[in-house]
């Protein structure tokens, strides 16, 4: 038993790694821009088909693809925020809502019309590779996805300690008008912010692939999780993504070995109980929820 | 509230009189459906002239709260999925009429939505919509877990015993009047609450839910108002689809896409105003139907692309919605016009 349970719990914590590396290109945007995306998910789905069809096509694997997909997500970002997240920046939050929703609609059916609704799935060696550790077995491509998440989380955060663009998104992020006034191009740092959450979400997409299979509505299920893992955190939290990533891991994976039909209840439970009781997340500063992020 | 607001009438009492214009608009509507429902034969368009209505009607029923009081609930499908399944499952393991089975739905369904909206209200803009999207998810997911009761993903096929008193009808034309019906009590319902203080205290709270707490409106109050006269009206729909369809299953009904539409049409018509879910029920169904219709399964999800597209088009160019657009162009033309014969008599006077 007690094997099994360290098993749940080992496939728990890598779960959580695919979930917060989904969860933190939500939350960065969602810090700085303060713009929910309900087409977080659908990017996902770009990503993932881009992943798919480099190895149907090239026959590159989703590792040795990844630059490529994450540049294309880069770039989708940089088209959509010009499209639609900027001329709704100053927008009711019902209407920010309603036009990430329309993007999301639109780019999930446009996936059926061209794609057919068949589930798609790349295999290489490396997804089905098993690593033993005792008496708890280790997917590969899990392993990798959680190690990478870590690694692009640190990576992130480097980025926004150290580089002079990364203060400016923190300082954007923290007081806007300020910000204008310190001379930042405000315009520039949402581009480049909602761009690399798109290609966080991209990296997210190539590491998934291997994983699981690629079809329109793959996004709806990833993006709710999100949602969860955000709020969980703290939106605009990324340290508070990474957590709120393991702790739903965690919970799906002990829910799922419990109570196995109820397992998305239970985290959408967890998620009504956080919003209700601290809307902040565990991580969050309190006040968050309506201001944006610190 | 203070002794003075309660003195001048409770948040029913009509602060205005319903503009006689809106109820021509409404009784035109109704002939002409009415009309329709007896000449026309052909079944695909009686059939899409009463998911206009029905559409009409649930949109309607969503925009009290996600318009009037401005709170953009995409968990709609919760209440809806109540109606259907409580009015099937009274009718099929009781045989409790669908008529009496709808109330009791609706009353379930105000019930529930007095319990998720009074703790959720609290919370603003997103993190509302996201509440709404997990109870609607979470209502799915253990109406599926219930399968002893509720048969799980098989979902509940409607046995087709006609007769008026099961709410089931030989004739497509009898659920036209129905879904009119329907519609007719989602529009006086808007009408009364737009006309009405509670009208005005939801618009005051929309525009600026901090400011109208600080003229003394009790926000939580009117919001929940709002939430159990909306979520009533939507279990309604929930029986009439399970009446009409004759198949409920826990995927279609509780589904977030279904939350979506019923917004959508509304923001494109015009959210908050009376006629802008109607218009945009008008507008987004027969697209969705006659594409359906016409392309079969080759082109499945065609139409929603085109939704998605024009969703985004609205929000961006048009965020009043078209009624509120088009309203305006008119009164700007009709301004005009009117301009020119009416200064000379002010100088005279």
């Amino acid at each position: 038993m007690g094997a099994i349970l360290t098993q749940v719990a080992v496939s728990g914590i890598l779960l959580g790694g695919v979930y917060a590396l989904i969860s933190i290109g939500l939350t960065l945007i969602f810090g700085v821009l303060r713009v929910i995306n309900f087409a977080h998910g659908e990017f996902l789905m770009l990503a993932m088909y881009a992943s798919f069809w480099l190895f149907q096509l090239w026959g590159i694997g989703p590792y040795g693809s990844m630059p490529v997909v994450v540049a294309l997500l880069f770039v989708v970002g940089v088209i959509v925020q010009f499209l639609v997240i900027r001329p709704i920046l100053n927008a009711s939050a019902s209407m920010q809502i309603a036009a990430t929703v329309g993007l999301s609609i639109l780019l999930q059916n446009l996936a059926l019309v061209t794609m057919t609704a068949n589930y798609r799935s790349v295999d290489t060696p490396l997804s089905k590779a098993v690593l033993s550790a005792g008496p708890v077995l280790l997917g590969v491509s899990r392993l990798l996805a959680f190690l990478v998440a870590l690694a692009i989380t640190g990576l992130l955060f480097l980025f926004l300690q150290r580089t002079y663009l990364g203060k400016a998104i923190r300082c954007t992020a923290q007081d806007r008008t300020a910000a204008l006034l310190m001379g930042i191009n405000i315009d520039r740092v949402y581009l480049v912010t909602f761009a690399i959450g798109s290609a966080l979400v991209g990296v997210a997409g190539a590491l998934l692939t291997p994983l699981y299979p690629v079809f329109p509505t793959v996004g709806t299920y990833f993006v709710l999780v999100a949602f969860v893992v955000v709020v969980l955190g703290g939106l605009g939290n990324l340290t508070g993504a990474l957590l709120g990533g393991f702790i739903i891991g965690l919970v799906e994976a002990f829910s799922g070995f419990y109570v196995p039909e109820l397992k998305e209840a239970v985290y959408f439970v967890v998620f009504i109980i956080v919003l209700l009781i601290r809307p902040t997340g565990l991580f969050g500063v309190v006040g968050a929820e309506e201001v944006g992020l610190k | 509230m203070s002794a003075t607001t309660r003195s001048e009438g409770s948040m029913f009492t009509a602060y205005r009189f319903i503009p006689r214009s809106s109820l021509y608009v409404l009784a035109g509507l109704a002939v002409v459906a009415a009309v329709l429902a007896f000449t026309v034969k052909d079944k695909f368009y009686l059939h899409l002239l009463i998911m206009m209505l029905f559409y009409a009607a649930a949109s309607s029923a969503w925009n009290i709260v996600g318009g009037f009081a401005g709170q953009l609930s995409l968990g709609h499908a919760a209440f809806f999925g109540i109606g259907a399944y409580t009015s099937t499952l009274l009718f099929i393991d009781l045989g409790i009429s669908p008529w009496i089975g709808m109330l009791v739905g609706a009353a379930l369904a105000t019930a529930v939505s007095g319990a998720i909206g009074y703790p959720s209200f609290r919370l603003r803009g997103p993190f509302f919509t996201l509440v709404t999207i997990a109870f609607a998810e979470v209502l799915r997911i253990l109406t599926l877990y219930a399968h002893d009761l509720t048969k799980g993903s098989i979902g509940i096929s409607v046995p087709f015993r006609p007769a008026v008193g099961n709410f089931i009808f030989r004739q497509l034309s009898a659920y036209v009047y129905v879904a009119l019906a329907f519609l007719v009590v989602a529009v006086l319902v808007s009408l009364w609450i737009e006309n009405s203080r509670l009208g005005y205290y939801l618009a005051a709270l929309r525009e600026d839910e901090d400011a109208a707490q600080a003229l003394g409106i009790d926000t939580a109050r009117y919001k929940l108002v709002a939430v159990l006269v909306s979520a009533f009206l939507t279990a309604l729909a929930g029986t009439f689809y399970a009446q009409y369809i004759f198949y409920i299953e826990p995927f279609q009904t509780f589904s977030l896409d279904f939350s979506v539409l019923l917004a959508m049409m509304a923001i494109i018509g015009g959210m908050g105003t009376v006629w802008g879910p109607v218009a945009g029920a008008f507008l987004v169904t027969p697209l969705q139907e006659i594409l359906q219709a016409r392309l079969g399964g080759g082109f499945q999800g065609l139409h929603l692309v085109i939704y998605g597209a024009v969703l985004i088009v609205v929000v961006i160019l048009l965020p009043q919605g078209i009624v509120p657009s088009l309203a305006a162009w008119g009164r700007r033309a009709l301004g005009r016009r009117e301009a020119v014969p009416a200064s000379p008599k002010q100088g005279d006077a």
